[in-house]
C-alpha cells in the first residue's frame, strides 16, 4: 500500500503488541490521534476516578479494537494521520473530552463508591508513570520515574484515606481489594495468559502467511514468467541466456539491494544495474556491476548525468570493443562517486578519435563537467579501454559549469604518458 | 592432477561445472567426489581427501561454512573455493571467514574456473570482482569509524589491488599496470584474505548493519 492511496481521515488503529502495557488499546488510540501514549493512559486512569468508568471504557475499547482493528499486512500498512491543527490542539481536545466525560458521568451518578475508586485510580496512575519507560532512558532516570510513580500511588492512598474515611477503614478496603485482586488473578490468570499466547501465535502465523503470499506473488510475476519465456525460446540460446541474466539481476536486486529510505531519492547500485540490464538487452554482451559503499540515498538530479554517462560508456564498449564482457565498478564515498567502465577488448587510440565525434565529448565528458566532475578515457590499441567517471558530491554538483572558464582536463596530458603511469594515475584520483 | 570435490545441491549444476573443469583446454583437474548436502559433503571430503573443494554457498541443510567447520577437525587439508550464483555480501564474507580461499560466481568461464582451482590449490586467494567489492565495502566501513584495532586496515597497495580486481582486471593485467610481478599481486591478495579472516566478527556485523543488510 503506498501513500498516494486515498486514506480516510479516521481509521481504526491496530492494537500494538510490542508497546502495550495491558492490551495495547491506549497506544493504538494515541497513535491514531497523534498524542503521546502516556496522555491516553492517564486519561483512562482519570476516568477510573470518575466512578470507575475508565476500566469499563478500556475493556470496551480493547474488545472493539481487537474485533474491528486491522491485522497482519493491513496493520503494517497502517499510517496514522495526526488530528487537529497542532499538538497543543490535540492535547486540549483530549483534556476537554475527558473533563466532559467525568462531569457527565458523575452527574448521572452511576458508578462505584469513591472510597474504592480513588485509591485504585491513584495506584493505577502511579503504576503507569513507573512503567512508562523510554527506550533511551538510563538507570537513574528510570529509578526517578519509578520512585515518582510509587510516591503518587502512595500519596493518593494516604490522601484519600485521610480526607474521606478514617485510615483504618481505608486500609481495610485496600486489604480487601488486594485479596480480591489476588484471588481473581489466580483464577483467571492462567487462562488469560493462554488466550494471550494463542492470540500472539495466531497473529504470527498470519504474518507468515502474508509474507508467503507476497513472495509467491513476486515469484509468479517474475521468475515463473521468465521460465515460460525461456521454454518458448529454447531454440535461441543467446536469447535464453539474456532472459536468464535479466531475471537473475532482477531477483538479486529484489533480494539483496537496499531500497531508498527517502522518497524521491535513488541508490546508485540499482540505477547502474538498470543500465547494465538495458545494454545487455540491446547488445550481445555481459555487464558485471560491482558497487561499493552504496548505503546513501542520492538526489536524482545530481546522479542522472552520471548514470547516463555510464550508459553511454557501456554502450560504446558493447558496440566497438569486440568483446563479450564489460566490467562496471562504482565506488560511492561520502563526498564523491567514481565509476569505472572497463573492457579487455580491442582498444583504440584516443588521439585518433575525430574532435567532432559527439559520443565521448558530449555525452560523457560534458555530462560530468557540468557538475564539476570529469571523465577520463584510457585506451590503446590491443590493450582494452577503461573510462573513469568522477563526480564530486557537494553543493557544486548542481551548479552549471562556467562556459568561458573550462575545467582543467588532466587526461590531455596523461594521454601521452605510458600505460603504466597512466593506470596508476587513474587509480589515485581523490 | 588436482583432485576436486564438487558440492552443490543441483545435480545439473554439478554436471555443468564438472564438464567445465574437466573438459577445458589444458585442464589438469579431476573431479573425485560430488555431494549435494552438508552431511554428504563432509562424508565425501573425509573419505576422498580432495585437494580442492568447490562448494556452493547455500546448501539445503546449511552453508559452505558448515561444511568447512565439519571437516576442519578431521585431518582434512583440502582448500575451499566458494562458487555461487549471487548471494548477499554477509553470506559470502561469512564463508570466506570460515576459511574459504576465494569466491567466484557461476557465470565464470571454464578456463577461468580451472585457473581459480589451480590458484586455490597453490594456496593463493581467488577474488572475483564481486568479492573484491564486498571486501572493499567491509574495510571502508571500518575506515569511517576509526579506532577499531581488531580490523586491520588494508595498506594503500592492497586497496589498489582490490580496486583493480573489482574493476575487472586479471592478476597479470594488475601486475603490468602496477609494474610488479604476478607473485606480488598474489601475495597482496592473500594478505587481504588473511586480514579478512582475522578481523573480528563485531566489525563485520557493524558493517552489515551499516549497509542495512540485517
Amino acid at each position: 500500500m503506498t501513500t498516494d492511496v486515498h486514506r480516510p481521515r479516521w481509521q481504526i488503529p491496530p492494537l500494538n503488541r510490542d508497546e502495550r502495557i495491558l492490551g495495547g488499546a491506549c497506544h493504538a488510540i494515541a497513535t491514531e490521534l497523534g498524542v503521546g501514549p502516556l496522555a491516553i493512559r492517564l486519561s483512562f486512569v482519570i476516568l477510573v476516578l470518575a466512578g470507575g468508568w475508565g476500566l469499563v471504557l478500556y475493556g470496551l475499547t480493547w474488545a472493539f479494537l481487537s474485533w474491528a482493528g486491522p491485522s497482519g499486512a493491513e496493520a503494517a500498512a497502517y499510517v496514522p494521520e495526526p488530528k487537529g491543527a497542532s499538538v497543543q490542539h490535540r492535547y486540549a481536545a483530549l483534556g476537554l473530552i475527558v473533563g466532559g466525560l467525568i462531569l457527565s458521568l458523575r452527574t448521572l451518578g452511576f458508578g462505584f463508591v469513591d472510597q474504592i475508586v480513588f485509591p485504585v485510580g491513584f495506584i493505577l496512575a502511579g503504576v503507569l508513570i513507573a512503567w512508562n519507560r523510554q527506550q533511551t532512558e538510563g538507570g537513574v532516570t528510570a529509578a526517578v520515574r519509578i520512585s515518582a510513580g510509587v510516591l503518587v500511588a502512595a500519596g493518593g492512598i494516604i490522601a484519600v484515606a485521610a480526607l474521606n474515611v478514617n485510615s483504618w477503614e481505608a486500609l481495610r478496603l485496600l486489604a480487601i481489594m488486594i485479596v480480591v485482586l489476588l484471588g481473581l488473578s489466580l483464577i483467571v490468570g492462567p487462562s488469560v495468559a493462554r488466550i494471550g499466547t494463542e492470540l500472539d501465535e495466531e497473529r504470527q502465523e498470519r504474518v507468515r502467511a502474508d509474507e508467503r503470499a507476497r513472495v509467491a506473488a513476486h515469484l509468479h510475476d517474475s521468475v515463473l514468467q521468465t521460465l515460460t519465456l525461456i521454454q518458448k525460446h529454447s531454440e535461441d540460446p543467446k536469447r535464453m541466456a539474456q532472459l536468464a541474466r535479466r531475471q537473475e539481476r532482477e531477483l538479486r536486486t529484489w533480494l539483496y539491494e537496499p531500497t531508498p529510505e527517502q522518497p524521491g531519492t535513488i541508490r546508485l547500485g540499482p540505477a547502474l544495474d538498470e543500465v547494465a540490464d538495458a545494454v545487455e538487452h540491446d547488445h550481445q554482451v555481459r555487464v558485471e556491476v560491482v558497487t561499493v559503499g552504496d548505503s546513501l540515498d542520492l538526489r536524482p538530479e545530481s546522479i542522472d548525468d552520471l548514470v547516463s554517462a555510464t550508459r553511454e560508456a557501456v554502450t560504446n564498449a558493447a558496440k566497438h570493443a569486440e568483446i563479450d564482457r564489460i566490467d562496471v565498478y562504482a565506488e560511492h564515498r561520502p563526498n564523491a562517486i567514481e565509476v569505472f567502465i572497463r573492457d579487455a577488448g580491442i582498444g583504440f587510440d584516443p588521439d585518433d578519435v575525430a574532435a567532432d565525434r559527439h559520443g565521448i565529448r558530449q555525452s560523457i565528458k560534458a555530462r560530468l563537467e557540468r557538475h564539476g566532475g570529469r571523465a577520463t578515457i584510457f585506451s590503446e590499441p590491443g590493450q582494452g579501454t577503461e573510462v573513469e567517471l568522477y563526480l564530486p558530491l557537494n553543493e557544486t554538483t548542481t551548479r552549471p559549469a562556467i562556459a568561458d572558464e573550462p575545467q582543467p582536463e588532466p587526461e590531455n596530458q596523461e594521454d601521452h604518458m605510458d600505460p603504466e603511469t597512466l593506470m596508476t594515475a587513474g587509480g589515485e584520483h581523490p | 592432477m588436482i583432485r576436486v570435490a564438487l558440492i552443490d545441491d543441483h545435480a545439473l549444476v554439478r554436471a555443468g561445472v564438472r564438464g567445465e573443469l574437466e573438459e577445458s583446454e589444458n585442464s589438469d583437474v579431476e573431479v573425485v567426489a560430488e555431494a549435494g548436502t552438508v552431511a554428504d559433503a563432509i562424508d565425501a571430503i573425509v573419505r576422498s581427501k580432495p585437494d580442492v573443494v568447490v562448494c556452493d554457498v547455500h546448501l539445503p541443510d546449511g552453508t559452505a561454512a558448515d561444511v568447512i567447520a565439519g571437516v576442519v577437525d578431521r585431518g582434512v587439508t583440502s582448500r575451499f573455493l566458494a562458487l555461487s550464483v549471487s548471494d548477499a555480501a554477509t553470506d559470502v564474507i561469512h564463508v570466506i571467514r570460515s576459511g574459504a580461499r576465494g569466491y567466484v560466481t557461476k557465470a565464470i568461464e571454464g578456463p577461468d574456473l580451472v585457473n581459480a582451482v589451480r590458484r586455490v590449490n597453490d594456496g593463493d586467494a581467488v577474488f572475483s570482482p564481486r568479492l573484491a567489492g564486498f571486501v572493499l565495502d567491509a574495510f571502508s566501513a571500518n575506515l569511517e569509524s576509526p579506532g577499531n584495532p581488531e580490523l586491520d586496515e588494508l595498506t594503500a597497495r592492497e586497496q589498489e589491488v582490490m580496486r583493480l580486481l573489482a574493476r575487472g582486471y586479471a592478476y597479470k593485467e594488475i601486475a603490468r599496470r602496477l609494474s610488479i610481478s604476478i607473485k606480488t599481486v598474489e601475495s597482496h591478495a592473500s594478505a587481504v584474505l588473511r586480514k579478512l579472516q582475522l578481523s573480528s566478527r563485531n566489525e563485520l556485523a557493524a558493517w552489515a548493519a551499516n549497509r542495512k543488510l540485517v
